[in-house]
């Protein structure tokens, strides 16, 4: 083998660890990165972000092609589905995507190392090839991106076959008649939504009294009561504690959380949805005496330093909300610290965005978080039924709601359920991180029509002085 | 004739005027407006929404044809056909609901509206022709907010077949065979919308490329995208007249030759012209510049407590300009110190693929002596538009070779408009390179590409 030692090695090629590597290499840093899996780009490029907004994309227009055309006075015949090459076309997206990661490793001089890589102390990783051929590599600088991994459910083992994780949801060789979803987050109510426009009967079971935990509640009604209105059902207050797998398909027990007798719920899939977990396995933490939280994630002072001297940690497998543009900008700042920079991250403004139909983002505090923490704010918020594009695009459910300081009228938090809420809430984040003012969003000029309209109605209504409502 | 008092008189009902009227109704100030047509102007009744309407319609109906030809997504849709008389009725009903909002929004707000033609008599005074006969109105303001039309050509007058973009949004078929003379966006708008919706479309442009108010790299994509959807493309090539059987557009290339272009409907889209006829101009004796009125950045015309908003007082014509410069006039009323600093105005083309362009170009960058550094990254190499199928198409930066300070941002692709707010947020905040780079962007939107296009302007790029 060539050379083994580096200046930096990352452990990981997901979006934290890849731009890591590229960063560092930008830097003039010898790295390399250790990925596990035959292709780069982690669980957003191969398994989360990336296959399954294209297969929201899809079955998207394959719901427009079947609904949304009428009303335009277009007519067309019940679509028909070729699942297998909607399938097709969401892994070439993934392919172009990870052949995008080779040629930027490539281009950007980033050894790729192929195998699991296991911290031995600081300075050394070993890494065990698919063969199980070991060997050594050595670095003044080690970068722990391993991500996280499906948190599984107690008496609920995954087979990836009928009981399936997001993994298994994002490749399903035909359409279930009916799916139960456990865990009403983002990942179970996008691949829920998937599925239900491809025709299946789709059923959330959530433990929590609400959907979408962790966003703001006005928002989290909204998009209950839209999602069911779409015909997705939802089971809330309610716990999955076993399930059956048989020939004609699963049975889950389910409980009220707030006591009762315990249900028996049957699908012909069943998503196990709960969450993700950081994942460590093998990586050898303990022995290099690298501390771990409660909740098994790395811990940092802050500035992607572990407690080890020269070992580093950013993205899923560290504290935060485990979101690719989290660890993309970790990763970032992590190699200018390595390199000798003073880089921060704005922990404060980090957008989260739902791409169900409509979409939901957020940036910022909830209104329950700013109740919570005593501050006392004002909100404005602007219907799309107001506004022009939204309704000439025939698309004009949701409400932009934006949050000020009642004294200062800086801005606290967005929250946009809506077309486009994704890109649209990018505006928020760039006025939080200059610390503006609703009025600074409100003064300024929005083209006509756009949707970004209610964007700035919202944050004129933060003072009454909404013009469109 | 009755005289009716009021302490502001605002003449036009479109964007400028009725935005005017809210906010001057919200300051608690006794307003008047007076409209001859219609509340909402030429935007809302035959302009930015009811184009977007059916340029909606059209992409999702070509979407519906493009599935039925390909299978891409794995969709099998047979080949669609369109009821155009519901698309008009569906249009028609969406600016219905929008006009209905207007008239709501100036009740609540307690603005009296009186429909008429409003004529100037002097500084202070007009008189309209209303329903109930004719009234004179006194105020100590006056906002004049009376639009622009569509310029005619005088080769080619309107009439007949040859209509202007407000028949072209009310058209009870499809014309078979389209021309559009003028590739602005409001003929490339319509022209993009009736080929995706079986016209035959061709566009007559003097100057020899489309969209001349943009730089060839910008409008690239979309003159690919309209020679893939079959719309031919005459640049440097004038309109002569109708041919002498009235069947035909003639039209004459760069080198003399003449051509014959058989048409069901001639779209005139060569530019607006403002609305100043019967205004009463010749009463008063304001500043002018060219046809359109000369304001200042108070938008005060020459005369004291006269104002002048929208496309009345020249370019941009475009109606969140009108509707920024009503708000600000409201507020001056009112006692409010306010200026219009334009510093960040986005202009949107509709077309497909959409373009964004906000502050400065390159070329004009340079033109005003800055140094600069600008480079663009491709939709091609951004997540979200690989998995929604719209790779065609750049973010663009703009910013000063010294301090990084951004002056421009534009963008070509499909569904960018929505970028343009977070473009003109960055410009108006003053934001450098870094400003951007440091901020997070979610992934995977297309929004990522704004934040790429700021990282490689500073020699940073990550994903190209
Ligand atoms: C279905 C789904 C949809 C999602 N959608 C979005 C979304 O729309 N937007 C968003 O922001 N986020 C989304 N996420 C979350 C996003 O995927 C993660 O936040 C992101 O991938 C985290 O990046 P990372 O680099 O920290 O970790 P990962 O992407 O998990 O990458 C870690 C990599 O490390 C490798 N690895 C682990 N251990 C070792 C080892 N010992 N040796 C070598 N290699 C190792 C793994 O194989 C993996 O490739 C989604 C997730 C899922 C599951
Ligand atoms: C097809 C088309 C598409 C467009 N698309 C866009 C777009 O996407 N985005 C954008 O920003 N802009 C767009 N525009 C331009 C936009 O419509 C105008 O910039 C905007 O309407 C200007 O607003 P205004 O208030 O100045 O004038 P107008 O909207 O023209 O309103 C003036 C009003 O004054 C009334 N009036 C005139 N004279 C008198 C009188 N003497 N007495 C009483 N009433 C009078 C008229 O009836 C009219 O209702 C488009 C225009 C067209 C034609």
């Amino acid at each position: 083998m060539a050379d083994q030692s580096f200046d930096v090695v990352v452990i990981g090629g997901g979006p934290g660890g890849y731009v890591c590597a590229i960063k560092a290499a930008q830097l003039g840093l010898k790295t390399a990165c250790v990925e596990k899996d035959a292709t780069l780009g982690g669980t957003c490029v191969n398994v989360g972000c990336i296959p399954s907004k294209a297969l929201l994309q899809s079955s998207h227009l394959f719901e427009e092609a079947g609904h949304g055309l009428a009303q335009h006075g277009i007519k067309v015949a019940a679509p028909g589905l070729d699942l297998a090459a909607m399938l097709a076309r969401k892994d070439k997206v993934v392919q172009q995507s990870t052949a995008g990661i080779d040629f930027l490793f490539k281009k950007n001089k980033v050894t790729r190392i192929q195998g699991t890589g296991r911290i031995v102390k600081a300075g050394e990783v070993e890494v065990t090839a698919a063969d199980g051929a070991k060997s050594k590599v050595t670095a003044k600088h080690i970068v722990i991106a391993t991500g996280s991994e499906v948190t599984p459910l107690p008496n609920v083992a995954i087979d990836e076959k009928k009981i399936v994780s997001s993994t298994g949801a994002l490749a399903l060789p035909q359409v279930p008649k009916s799916m139960v979803v456990v865990g009403a987050g983002v990942i179970g109510l996008e691949l829920g939504s998937v599925w239900r426009r491809l025709g299946a009967e789709v059923t959330v079971i959530e433990f929590l009294d609400r959907i979408l935990p962790g966003m703001d509640g006005e928002v989290a009604k909204q998009m209950q009561r839209t999602l069911t209105r779409q015909g997705m059902k939802f089971r809330l207050s309610a716990k999955v504690t076993g399930a059956k797998s048989g020939a004609s398909g699963v049975a889950l027990s389910v409980e009220p959380v707030n006591g009762g007798a315990a249900e028996e719920v049957k699908a012909d899939i069943v998503l196990v949805a709960i969450g993700r977990r950081p994942y460590t396995n093998g990586l050898g933490l303990k022995e290099a005496g690298i501390a771990i939280d409660n909740r098994g994630r790395v811990v940092t002072d802050g500035h992607f330093a572990t407690s080890v001297s020269g070992i580093w940690a950013i993205g899923d497998v560290i504290e935060g909300p485990m979101l690719a543009h989290k660890s993309e900008h970790e990763g970032v700042a992590c190699a200018e610290l390595i390199a000798g920079q003073k880089p921060v991250v704005n922990h404060d403004v980090i957008p989260g965005v739902v791409y169900t139909w409509p979409e939901v983002a957020a940036v910022g505090r909830t209104e329950e978080e700013l109740k919570a923490a005593g501050i006392a704010y004002k909100a404005g918020k602007f219907p799309f039924s107001a506004n022009g594009r939204a309704r000439a695009n025939a698309d004009a459910e949701g409400f932009v709601k934006v949050l000020a300081d009642a004294r200062t009228d800086r801005l606290l938090g967005a929250h946009v359920v809506g077309p486009m809420a994704g890109e649209l809430i990018h505006e928020f984040a760039m006025g939080m991180v200059f610390g503006a003012s609703s009025e600074d969003i409100g003064r300024i000029c929005h083209a006509h029509p756009t949707l970004a309209e209610a964007v700035k109605e919202a944050s004129l209504m933060v003072t009454g002085r909404q013009v469109n409502l | 004739m009755p005289e009716i008092r009021t302490k502001v008189l605002i003449i036009g009902g479109g964007p400028g005027g009725y935005v005017t009227a809210i906010r001057l109704g919200q300051l608690g100030i006794a307003t008047m407006l007076v409209e001859r047509a219609w509340l909402g102007g030429t935007c809302l009744n035959v302009g930015c929404i009811p184009s977007k309407a059916l340029i909606h319609a059209a992409e999702a109906f070509e979407q519906a044809v493009h599935q039925a030809g390909t299978d891409r997504y794995g969709i099998r849709v047979e080949r669609p056909s369109i009821d155009f008389g519901r698309t008009m009725e569906w249009k028609d009903g969406i600016v219905g609901r929008l006009k209905g909002g207007v008239a709501a929004l100036l009740k609540k707000h307690g603005v009296k509206t009186l429909a008429g033609h409003a004529t100037m008599l002097d500084g202070k005074t007009a008189r309209v022709e209303s329903d109930t006969g004719p009234q004179v109105i006194k105020a100590e303001h006056v906002v004049l907010a009376t639009g622009s039309v569509p310029a005619p050509l005088t080769a080619l007058p309107f009439g007949g077949r040859v209509i202007s973009s407000s028949e072209a949004l009310s058209l009870s078929d499809v014309p078979q065979r389209l021309v559009v003379v003028g590739a602005g966006y409001i003929g490339l708008e319509l022209g993009t919308a009736f080929a995706k919706l079986g016209s035959k479309v061709t566009v007559v442009e003097a100057e020899d490329r489309i969209l001349p108010a943009y730089d060839t790299e910008l409008t690239r994509p979309v003159a690919r995208r309209l020679g893939a959807l079959g719309v031919e493309m005459l640049a440097a090539t004038r309109a002569r007249g109708l041919s002498p059987d009235g069947e035909a557009l003639v039209v004459e290339f760069a080198g003399g030759t003449e051509r014959r272009l058989p048409a069901d409907k001639i779209l005139v889209a060569i530019g607006r012209r403002p609305c100043t006829e019967g205004l009463g101009l010749d009463q008063l004796d304001l500043g002018m510049d060219g046809a359109f009125i000369r304001i200042d950045e108070r938008c005060a015309t020459s005369m004291r407590n006269v104002w002048a908003i929208g496309d009345l007082t020249g370019e941009p014509m475009l109606a969140h300009r009108a509707m920024a410069q009503g708000e600000m006039v409201a507020e001056i009323i009112a006692g409010q110190r306010r200026a219009f600093d334009k510093v960040a105005i986005p202009a949107i083309c509709f077309t497909d693929p959409e373009v964004v362009t906000v502050g400065l170009s390159p070329e004009k960058a340079r033109k005003a002596g800055h140094e600069i550094r600008v480079a663009s990254f491709p939709f091609q190499a951004n997540g979200r538009a690989l998995t929604l199928g719209a790779e065609e198409g750049f973010v663009r930066v703009t910013a000063r070779a010294d301090n990084h300070l951004i002056l421009g941002i534009d963008a070509v692709g499909q569904g960018i408009a929505e970028l343009s707010a977070a473009f003109g947020l960055a410009l108006e905040m003053g934001a450098r390179l870094e400003d951007i780079a440091g901020t997070i962007h979610a992934h995977p939107t297309l929004g990522e590409a704004f934040h790429e296009a700021s990282l490689r302007t500073l020699g940073e790029a990550l994903h190209i």
